[in-house]
């Protein structure tokens, strides 16, 4: 795994390529035409099409959010090409006929595709603008009963199980992003652990924007069902372009009576230059239910890129003793904007959740935590703690914590804590009296203050966040 | 100990010093040789805890005038790590809290950092765990310190003793201990001062920064200075320390109407 | 004053419906601050919980109502307030529904305090107008808030308190507001000035003689001077059947201290908005507030504290105890701007639900644009410790006693912080008959 992010890492933003491959891209613009075309090209079945109607006809009705702690120019969605693939020569039957132009892409990437993704043990799922290009390990999951591929094969392949679950955690009309996501996905992963299957390994999904002009819309679909476990790793990048471009994705879990889903994100889209232009507007919705008894939900992010992030992972704990987790580092640097957070919402009884998020400022940046713990009537004996921690650096930049705690039943427990640090002169005054430089001092702080999230974090993904973290700090402090 | 044939580690020249534009330094002399332990005492404002950042390198102090030698090398030519590296130690006065950090890693990092300077070995968790737990036997120091953020939460006693014990590590040739005895009480002043005295010996030097007499009961300097005004107004021996303590400074009477700043 | 101004917003109509003409003041920037105060009021809407500000306080209720304004009111007799007074208060102002009691107040010159001003308003305004034209109107900004806009709009009398420079009052100052007619709105405004170096203990307590349904919409504005220290309690235990809206801006300058404590224990529904601006360097405030309700009763507590200049120091602890279907809501921002260095900042909301039915919602919020600061919040909700229920039974309290015991020392935390020990005392024993009844 270290390889993908030993790339993300590299600076500066070195996933600032595009690769010259010839794109079937659709007319920009979105009515009904165009959200038909997709569907028909996509082959799809008749019910998925009305399920993106449907979905497009609510968002008609939708107006944009304004209440996140973001400002940004109008977005104009007729000027988004909505669909935009590597254009396939044929039907490809196995990693060989990639085409080699885009191979080339991944290895640039470090994607640990073919051999190399058996040397490093994941099984990678790989979304190029808005199709899925290459599923690795397919064979070897599906003889524990896995489905892991993208979720256009899915719907072929798996019509009743997708139907089952599309749309059941995140509706259509949920809100403006995703019913705009609902009604033109593209792509996406699909993932089904049967019952009493543990992963036997990590699965990870790599994403991609690369044609200018185009939005990336995917749509993530994971299953646990009774007994299983997974643990499911993200990261994205994007080109540089000096246009701001569109990602709405949504992502849908749902963990079965004593399943535990375990999703872990790296993001580190194009986060615009210094001056704070370009970059990726990203609008997502996550979320995931905690359906069964005794079921767990963890979210694990670490947020470095994009222009814009809008994002608050979520869980529903539905059943009894059901658990949600959020563990997140958000920094922005530059003219970075973030407002991101979670969502625990406690329906069972006994239902536990715990939220660490730590925002990282710097620049003319603005980090803010926006989150919700609501205790219903039905969950006595809810427990929630919440710590929000925020670091800034230089005076240029600002840091914003909402929590929202909303508790309708008498014998839940809240608590929420949140407190501020700080990289300054004296911080580093002190490493220096002890023979430490500032580069490392730096990471040392700022591992210190990340530690509760990084520990979340598979091994190799943890070490190399804290670079990350490193990269995108350079220069900021002292 | 004062020795004829010492080698000089410190030579000060008519230092001046200025922060945001008002000059606090001005014009200091001091030669310190190994084996030998200073005082420098002062009410507050005299410059001593700026004499004391200044020569570890802070940058909110501007050097205005004047030279630093520390064994013969222009110590303005360092950046404050490379002084650390090169024997500089600084017990602060107010030792930074560092949540997250623990201890163990961050003891170890400065350790290892000096000890690749020196050509010597570094020192795998393990190693480092037993050499540690060992000089802070020294200290009293609970090993428990070990674990939590770097001065997190620890009292004011606990962190002039994690100061005393960073000294013990790092083994500077120059150890400025800056009001090390401010708030402390009178147990754990005996436990810092018996620790500095264990690691005093003919090769390094010491310079004590402090307001009160108290701490030289506990380590017996060979010259003790008085600053008053930016400047060393007067050295002696141990019993100049002792006069202060009961006449106060104001029988000094020099540069009684120096600028109040600082 | 022309009511077409307000006929876009047709709930209002029925609040504002036979307001009296005010007379014009001889002073023009007055009548200004009036005449836009109307403006604002004819623009601004009410608010719905589709604001973010008034999410959890659903004001229909109040917009279904018709309000008047007082009648005459009967003169009340010493007698009939007495049982309000407090001991320690040699100054009082009186209100009964927003018109001041002559008769049953001790305004300051009776006192012969040199220099210091307790009185009403509007008789004072004409002679005291270069002392009071800085501040009147310049805390409550009503641009956006409609009930401030209102307030002003029909700014006409109220307690006013001129502490003059250096004085130290050794009596606390008791503005006490009296509700005694069914379906009337008023008004009251209040303005506390502190000159530099001044020192001063103002109490504000709204009262009510019966469980009328009325609307009291109350603006008071503060501003602690240079050095100076006001310590402010403000006391809201209006009818339960009532609507109770205040809104209070305090400006503090350099190195003052304004300390604060509000109750709320009446009200149908209320709204108090608390913001406090430390405008000037080492300056510190601490303000604590409780809210105790039952029934369905709805308690808002909006407070803000702003951070604009460096080296100010804020504390604040709410508490909210909500029984029976009751609905307490909290929501404190915590504001350093840019360049307010070495603040020092922190804020806790604990919350206490005794019922099934009862809610808490709170939004303890931070937002920080200096670098070298420290800030911490806290909030927590949930029911009484059941260790501490354990140890208290476990000696031989019966498990309602030790559930009433915990309670009470759960708002009694707040209500020690006042510094007038009869109302304490008095408190006191209201939170504990409230506890009990239950």
């Amino acid at each position: 795994m270290s390889a993908v992010l030993q790339n993300l890492v590299n600076q500066p933003y070195k996933h600032g390529f595009v690769t010259e491959i010839e794109s079937d891209v659709a007319p920009k613009g979105l009515n009904e035409d165009i959200i038909r075309l997709i569907s028909t090209k996509k082959n799809e079945p008749a019910w998925l099409l009305d399920f993106r109607l449907k979905a497009y006809q609510q968002w008609l009705k939708m107006e944009e959010p304004a209440w996140p702690n973001v400002k940004y120019p109008q977005i104009d969605f007729q000027a988004i090409s909505y669909y935009a693939a590597p254009k396939p020569k044929k039907k490809l039957n196995s990693m060989d006929e990639v085409d080699p132009e885009l191979l080339r892409t991944f290895e640039k990437l470090g994607v640990p595709m073919h051999e190399r993704a058996a040397l490093a043990g994941v099984a990678v799922d790989v979304i190029f603008d808005s199709v899925s290009v290459a599923t690795t390990y397919k064979q070897k999951l599906a003889e524990v009963g896995i489905i892991f591929c993208s979720i256009s094969e899915a719907v072929h392949a798996y019509p009743e199980l997708v139907k089952q679950y599309l749309g059941t955690v995140v509706p259509v009309g949920d809100n403006y992003y995703a019913a705009l996501n609902s009604a033109v996905f593209t792509d996406g992963t699909f993932c089904f652990i049967p019952k009493g299957v543990k992963c036997p390994m990590d699965l990870s999904t790599y994403f991609r924007i690369n044609t200018e002009g185009s939005g990336q819309f995917e749509r993530t679909l994971i299953v646990a069902e009774e007994g299983s476990s997974v643990s499911y790793l993200e990261g994205c990048t994007a080109p540089r372009f000096d246009t701001n471009q569109l990602h709405a994705a949504v992502v849908e879990l749902i963990a079965l009576d004593n399943a535990d889903i375990k999703y872990s994100t790296v993001q580190n889209w194009y986060a615009g230059d210094e001056k704070g232009v370009g970059g990726i507007y990203n609008f997502v919705t996550k979320r995931g239910l905690a359906k069964g008894v005794n079921s767990r939900i963890s979210w694990t992010q670490v947020e470095t890129g994009s222009a814009i992030t809008w994002k608050y992972p979520s869980c529903i704990l539905q059943g009894e003793s059901s658990v949600g987790e959020f563990y997140s580092v958000a920094v922005t640097n530059n003219y970075q904007q973030a407002d991101t957070g979670t969502k625990m919402i406690h329906i069972g009884k006994n239902t536990r959740s715990t939220i660490v998020s730590k925002g990282i400022s710097a620049g003319h940046s603005n980090n803010s935590y926006r989150g919700l713990v609501r205790i219903a009537p039905t969950a006595s004996g809810a427990r929630n703690y919440s710590q929000c921690d925020s670091m800034l650096i230089g005076d240029q930049c600002g840091a914003h914590t909402f929590p929202y705690i909303q508790v309708r039943n008498q014998n839940a427990k809240v608590e929420h804590e949140a407190s501020t640090s700080k990289i300054g002169e004296d911080q580093l005054f002190y490493f220096a009296q002890r023979g430490i430089g500032n580069e490392e001092a730096v990471s040392m702080i700022i591992n210190g203050f990340c530690k509760d999230v990084f520990q979340q974090l598979p091994m190799e993904f943890a070490v190399e966040a804290t670079k990350l973290l490193g990269f995108k700090l350079e220069g900021s402090v002292g | 100990m004062i020795h004829q044939d010492s080698k000089t580690i410190l030579e000060v020249s008519g230092l001046q010093a200025a922060v945001d534009g008002v000059e606090i330094l001005k014009g200091v002399d001091l030669i310190v040789k190994s084996g030998e332990v200073h005082a420098i005492m002062g009410t507050n404002g005299s410059g001593k805890s700026t004499f004391a950042k200044v020569l570890a390198g802070h940058s909110a102090y501007q050097v205005t005038g004047g030279s630093v030698l520390f064994e013969g090398q222009n110590l303005f030519d360092l950046e404050p790590e490379e002084r650390a590296r090169a024997g500089v130690f600084l017990a602060f006065q107010y030792p930074i809290e560092i949540p997250g950090v623990s201890n163990s890693h961050f003891l170890r990092l400065a350790y290892n950092t000096l000890q690749s300077q020196r050509g010597k070995d570094e020192l795998d968790p393990l190693e480092f765990e037993d050499f540690v737990r060992e000089k802070m036997k020294l200290l009293e120091m609970n090993p428990n310190f070990l674990d939590r953020g770097v001065n997190e939460g620890f009292s004011g006693g606990e962190k002039k003793r994690n100061e005393i014990l960073q000294m013990a590590l790092l083994e500077p040739r120059l150890a400025i201990l800056d009001e090390t005895d401010s708030g402390l009480d009178i147990d754990a002043l005996r436990i810092v001062t018996n620790g500095v005295n264990k690691l005093a010996n003919k090769d390094n030097a010491i310079i004590l920064v402090t307001h009160y007499q108290r701490m030289l009961n506990y380590i017996e300097p060979d010259y003790v200075h008085v600053m008053r005004g930016g400047r060393i107004v007067k050295t002696g021996g141990k019993e100049l320390a002792l006069d202060l303590e009961t006449r106060g400074y104001d029988w000094l009477g020099v540069e009684r109407r120096a600028p109040a700043s600082a | 004053m022309s009511m077409s101004l307000v006929n876009s917003n047709t709930y209002l109509e029925s609040l504002l419906q036979g307001q009296p003409r005010l007379p014009a003041s001889p002073l023009a920037w007055f009548n200004q601050l009036r005449a836009n105060a109307v403006d604002h009021a004819g623009r601004l809407k009410l608010p719905t919980t589709r604001d973010e500000e008034w999410r959890f306080t659903d004001l229909s209720p109040l917009a279904r109502q018709s309000f008047q304004p007082a009648r005459a009111a009967a003169a009340q007799q010493a007698a009939d307030v007495e049982h309000f007074s407090v001991a320690e208060a040699a100054i009082r102002l009186v209100f009964v529904d927003g018109k001041y009691m002559p008769q049953l107040s001790t305004p300051a010159e009776r006192l012969g305090n040199r220099g210091l001003i307790v009185t009403n308003l509007s008789s004072a305004i004409t002679a005291n107008a270069e002392a009071i034209e800085p501040h009147l109107g310049q805390y409550a900004r009503f641009e956006d808030n409609l009930f401030a806009a209102l307030n002003t709009a029909f700014l006409h009398d109220g307690a006013l308190v001129i502490v003059p420079r250096g004085a130290a009052i050794d009596t606390p100052v008791h503005v006490l507001l009296i509700a005694t007619q069914p379906e009337v709105a008023s008004h009251p405004r209040c303005l506390f000035i502190a000159e530099a170096g001044s020192e001063v203990t103002i109490l504000e307590d709204y009262v009510s003689l019966n469980e009328a349904v009325y609307v009291t919409n109350a603006v008071t504005e503060i501003a602690v001077g240079d050095n100076a220290r006001i310590s402010h309690i403000r006391v809201q235990r209006d009818s339960t059947e009532a609507f109770h809206i205040g809104n209070c801006a305090v400006s503090l300058a350099h190195a003052s201290r304004y300390r604060s404590v509000s109750v709320a224990l009446g009200a149908r529904i209320s709204r108090y908005d608390l913001n406090t601006g430390l405008d000037a360097e080492d300056a510190e405030c601490v303000i604590d507030g409780l809210a105790l309700i039952n029934g369905r009763q709805l308690a808002d507590t909006h407070s803000s504290i702003d951070h604009a200049k460096p080296n100010c120091t804020s504390r604040q602890l709410h508490k909210c105890i909500a029984d029976g279907s009751a609905h307490a809501v909290f929501n404190g921002k915590i504001m350093v701007r840019a360049g307010a260095q070495n603040t020092d900042s922190a804020q806790s909301s604990r919350n206490l639900l005794l019922n099934a039915k009862a809610r808490i919602d709170t939004k303890p919020q931070l937002e920080i644009f200096a670098n070298d600061v420290k800030c911490a919040h806290g909030a927590t909700v949930g029911q009484l410790d059941s260790e501490e229920l354990f140890y208290l039974k476990s000696r031989g309290l019966s498990g309602v006693t030790a559930r009433n015991l915990l309670t009470y020392a759960f708002g009694a935390e707040i209500i020690d912080r006042i510094p007038i020990a009869s109302l304490k005392y008095r408190l006191e024993q209201t939170v504990l008959e409230q506890i009990k009844k239950n």
